[in-house]
């Protein structure tokens, strides 16, 4: 027999102020299975938890409802309570009189009153229908992947070790570093990324609890909190990168040159490379598109027509150490993680949509990046700014932001954040590298929300004397040797025409490549511009809706490197509070199917958004659905398409919803 | 060519001596000398029985069901509306399409049959059927038909239904359920009503009241209704078996006609196609257009 007692909350005034609290008790000691009705000031004080423990175990009761605030506020508190009382926790119903009721309907007390023991029965009706429920421990794997070495996966990773846990970091480029590694100096302090970045990547590589996997990608990621399965794929890079010992012998020496993509298409790498000088690990890998040995290898079993190319194999002669492997194969590794953080990254906006700008085709029309490798004394340039078109220093630089940013038109219509920023540094960096240079900015605004941010850009404009001119270019074209940038001076109200050496196009943060695809392989969500979804803007800003799957950095929004080390690191810490425990404990208000009544349909494995629902074949031969529990979110799909009704919510269940509704019609 | 019945004797005897059939189910000669009755053939002897014509109303996929958990292979006489009905059953991995040898037949019709005594007029499903083919068979029999000369006016009964007020539709549904006697031979006849235990049984919760009248009856054919939807294949067989003449084919071929109209999904064309309570589409519309 259920002994249901009803425990109403005033919440101060909160409730007691609408509610009519005698009346509700009143009503209460009349329902079914009703033993006792009390009331407390606030039944979640210290005083309140005491006085519900002791009518629990003075009334014997087995079942509690209490008339309070939402559960989302308290409902964790009570079921202490519960514990503390001897009954199990899920014997508890909290009918939600505040937010619900005494809130919303502050200005008809009376018909609140009725609501509130409407509210009340309800859950009496469901209370005598609740079963014990018992969560479940299941072990975890204190193993983290990374995915993504830019700087914040690099921090993630960093951390997580040191924490003393094992870590997979995981690149899909030869390199480690990301677009940090791209960058020459950074605001607001102009310290040269190098610098600051280069001994963190040297970190990672010497760490003894990181295990470096680059030029390999994520295929597959199955599990649940504690326990992932991941595919790793590691692609081939035809060298042995135990025998390698980074001389670089090869790429000085390989023949074969190609457009270099970390120099953003300004000048050439060989076909054996590594990105950059610092590249982490300093191993090459072969560039199976554009090596000549390769090529020829696949000519000749077809020996399709056309010219016969060349059988080089220059750095195999050259290599010291016999590091070439030509049947070198992509390797795929398969372990098992507690934890994943995802830190993808970002690319930029492709400006060569953009015909107002030349649409890619002008070749002194620059991105910002761009820009960036020109300044690096190991860039394509060593260091110089020179215009692509001809080899000699810009005098005149137009600086153009936003582009690809806050633009509807080209389905850009967020802000790319850190533009704004990187384009004043921009003009301090084109002032230092040659004094004579005049840098003009067309601008929309000016951005620069962050500590010493709004310094730093008054100072491009009062030190170094950039000039900012508000609106939005309309034309770029070619005239002799010089750029003619045509726009308009939104503030004084005319149109500009600008004679430049040189245009700059501050192009704007996208999703990475693949962010959506990965996104999927997770399980994760994204936004339209398929950015990676965290589970709470504010609150959750690395969590996402997949337990023990983080997510840091420019894979989530635009940021700046300030907030994607902050978020490495922020996504590292809730790792290691994950690995603090021993066991994990799941929530048994989840899905669950009845064998006897499930008829293996499996409409619920194919509706289930979280994967949680697998099949098993009972010792009849029958197949049935099962659900995992450590997967499953409890979102109700599942009950709602099965027929049967075989699987329920736990909590949730017919019986209970349907003895709530009954008890409204009474 | 062979008559139809020869092909499907040979066949079915062809597999009935394999070893590795349990059963062929087809039709034999009722005892009225006229119609036919379901035969399950367990043996090469009894395989001579089979025979095929326009009296051949069962639709026999119901009875796949029983086979679910079996061994051994099972072969079947379809027609196309039942091929459609085995393909929903793949579909809801109610059976093992390599365990099935379907012989299917190319209709020429199905006659009614009344309180005992055949007609010489076609059945309602014939009239509206849009598929005179079977869409799955590993042999076909017959004459295979290129166009479908109901197809048209598949759904022109339910059109004039709906062009009627919802009161004249509560009207007509009221007066239709107050008759019935919850004998649920619509739902023993039905080839997606195959759960273990069906709501209507369920004591706890009571979804529907056991008191045989007017509000409970709409409840459960609502519910069956609702249930069938995008899984119906629209063999109606439970309209042919109701004892009270309920028109329940009206119920279940409209919620096709909406399944097709919104999601361009028909039950049982293809076993491979998920289903749409199974998916969402961006650009899906939603509701019923009204
Ligand atoms: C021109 C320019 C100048 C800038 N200047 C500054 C500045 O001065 N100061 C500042 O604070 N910020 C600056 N920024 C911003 C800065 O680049 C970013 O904030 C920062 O680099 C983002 O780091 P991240 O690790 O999140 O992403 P990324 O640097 O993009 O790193 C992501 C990494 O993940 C890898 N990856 C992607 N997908 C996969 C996959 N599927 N599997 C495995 N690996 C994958 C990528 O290869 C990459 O290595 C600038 C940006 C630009 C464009
Ligand atoms: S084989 Fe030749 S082209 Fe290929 S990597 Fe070696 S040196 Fe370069
Ligand atoms: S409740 Fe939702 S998450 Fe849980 S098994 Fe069912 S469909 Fe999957």
């Amino acid at each position: 027999m259920a002994r249901i007692g009803v425990f109403v909350c005033h919440c101060g005034t909160n409730i007691a102020g609408v509610v009519s609290i005698p009346a509700v008790l009143e009503a209460a000691k009349k329902m079914p299975g009703v033993v006792v009705a009390a009331d407390d000031k606030y039944s979640c004080s210290d005083p309140g938890q005491a006085h519900i423990r002791a009518v629990i175990e003075q009334n014997k009761l087995n079942r509690v409802v209490i008339g309070s605030c939402s559960p989302r506020m308290h409902e964790f508190t009570f079921r202490k309570v519960m514990v503390k009382a001897g009954l199990n926790p899920y014997f508890l119903e909290v009918a939600n009189i505040r937010e619900q009721v005494s809130w919303v309907h502050s200005n008809d007390k009376e018909k609140a009153t009725a609501k509130a023991i409407d509210h009340v029965m309800i859950a009496v009706a469901k209370v005598a229908r609740d079963e014990a429920l018992f969560p479940k421990r299941v072990p975890l794997t204190k193993r983290a992947l990374v995915i993504g070495a830019g700087i914040t996966g690099i921090q993630a990773a960093l951390d997580i070790a040191s924490a003393g846990h094992p870590v997979t970091l995981v690149e899909r480029e030869a390199s480690i570093g990301g677009h940090m590694a791209q960058l020459d100096k950074t605001f607001p302090t102009l310290d040269c990324s190098a610098c600051i970045l280069t001994p963190k990547m040297v970190e990672v590589a010497q760490h003894p609890n990181i295990t470096l996997l680059t030029y390999s990608e994520v295929r597959q990621v199955s599990g649940f909190v504690g326990n992932f399965d991941v595919e790793i794929v590691k692609k081939a890079r035809k060298v042995d990168s135990k025998k390698c010992t980074g001389c670089g012998v090869c790429w000085l020496k390989c023949p074969e040159k190609v457009p270099a993509e970390f120099n953003e298409g300004l000048g050439t790498r060989e076909a054996i490379y590594v990105p950059f000088p610092q590249a982490v690990p300093l191993v090459p890998r072969v560039d199976l598109e554009n090596c000549r040995y390769i090529k020829y290898l696949e000519y000749m079993p077809g020996k399709t027509p056309g010219k016969r190319p060349m059988q080089c194999r220059i750095c195999e002669k050259l290599c010291p150490v016999q590091a070439l492997d030509w049947e070198q194969q992509d390797e795929v590794v398969k372990e098992k993680f507690g934890a994943i953080v995802v830190a993808t990254g970002y690319k930029t906006f492709d400006p060569s949509v953009c015909g107002e700008y030349g649409g890619g085709k002008l070749p002194d029309v620059i991105s910002g990046l761009q820009l960036e490798r020109m300044f690096n004394s190991s860039g394509p340039t060593g260091g110089e700014v020179l215009r692509p078109s001809d080899g000699t220093h810009p005098k005149t630089v137009v600086l153009v932001s936003c582009v690809g940013s806050r633009d509807e038109q080209r389905g850009r219509p967020y802000c790319s954040k850190i533009c704004c920023m990187y384009t004043a540094k921009q003009t301090i960096l084109l002032k230092e590298h040659d004094p004579e240079v005049q840098c003009y900015v067309f601008y929309i605004d000016i951005r620069t929300g962050g500590k010493d941010y709004e310094e730093f850009a008054r100072r491009a404009q009062e030190e170094y004397g950039a000039l900012y001119l508000r609106g939005r270019i309309s034309r770029i074209y070619e005239d002799g040797k010089q750029l003619v940038v045509l726009g308009e001076d939104s503030l004084m109200g005319r149109p500009v025409e600008i004679r430049a050496d040189m245009v700059v196009l501050a192009t704007g943060v996208e999703a990475n490549e693949g962010a959506a695809e990965l996104a999927q392989t997770m399980k994760l969500s994204h936004d339209v511009y398929d950015f990676l979804t965290e589970a709470h803007p504010k609150l959750k800003p690395v969590e996402t809706q997949t337990d023990g799957i983080l997510v840091a950095g420019a894979c989530v929004g635009p940021k700046d490197i300030p907030e994607c080390v902050a978020q490495g690191g922020a996504a590292a810490a809730k790792v290691s509070a994950l690995f603090s425990q021993e066991m994990l404990t799941s929530d048994p208000m989840v899905a669950s199917v009845d064998n006897a009544r499930c008829i293996g349909c499996l409409l619920c494995v194919q509706v289930c958004p979280y994967k949680a629902i697998d099949t098993q074949v009972l010792r009849n031969g029958r197949t049935v659905a099962v659900v995992n529990e450590s997967l499953c979110r409890a979102c109700g799909l599942c009950p709602a398409v099965c027929r049967p009704k075989a699987v329920n919510l736990r909590g949730f269940t017919n019986q209970q919803l349907l003895a709530e509704v009954n008890a409204l019609w009474q | 060519m062979e008559s139809l019945d020869k092909q499907i004797r040979d066949k079915a005897r062809e597999l009935l001596t394999s070893g590795a059939f349990a059963c062929v189910m087809g039709y034999e000669r009722a005892t009225d000398g006229k119609t036919a009755r379901p035969l399950f053939a367990y043996t090469p002897e009894e395989a001579e029985r089979f025979v095929f014509d326009q009296y051949c109303t069962h639709n026999l996929a119901r009875y796949l069901i029983n086979w679910r958990d079996n061994k051994k292979s099972v072969g079947i006489v379809a027609k196309p509306c039942d091929t459609r009905a085995i393909n929903l059953l793949i579909n809801e991995k109610q059976i093992d399409r390599s365990k099935l040898y379907v012989i299917g037949v190319a209709c020429q019709g199905i006659m009614e049959v009344g309180w005992g005594a055949p007609t010489e007029k076609l059945e309602l499903r014939c009239n509206t059927c849009s598929e005179p083919n079977p869409v799955l068979h590993d042999l076909l029999v017959g004459e295979f038909k290129s166009e479908s000369p109901a197809a048209a006016k598949a759904y022109a009964d339910v059109a004039a239904i709906e062009g009627k007020s919802a009161e004249e539709r509560d009207g007509f549904w009221q007066e239709h359920f107050s008759r019935c006697i919850r004998c649920y031979a619509c739902r023993q006849s039905c080839v997606g009503c195959y759960c273990q235990e069906c709501f209507v049984d369920e004591l706890d919760p009571l979804w529907v009241g056991i008191k045989v009248a007017p509000a409970e009856n709409t409840v459960w054919h609502t519910i069956r209704a609702f249930h069938l939807a995008g899984r119906c294949i629209s063999c109606n067989e439970c309209e042919r078996v109701c004892p009270v003449d309920i028109p329940l084919s009206l119920l279940n071929r409209k919620l096709e006609k909406d399944g097709l109209e919104l999601f361009q999904f028909q039950a049982g064309m293809d076993a491979s196609v998920t289903p749409p309570f199974a998916t969402f589409k961006k650009g899906e519309k939603l509701g019923t257009g009204d």
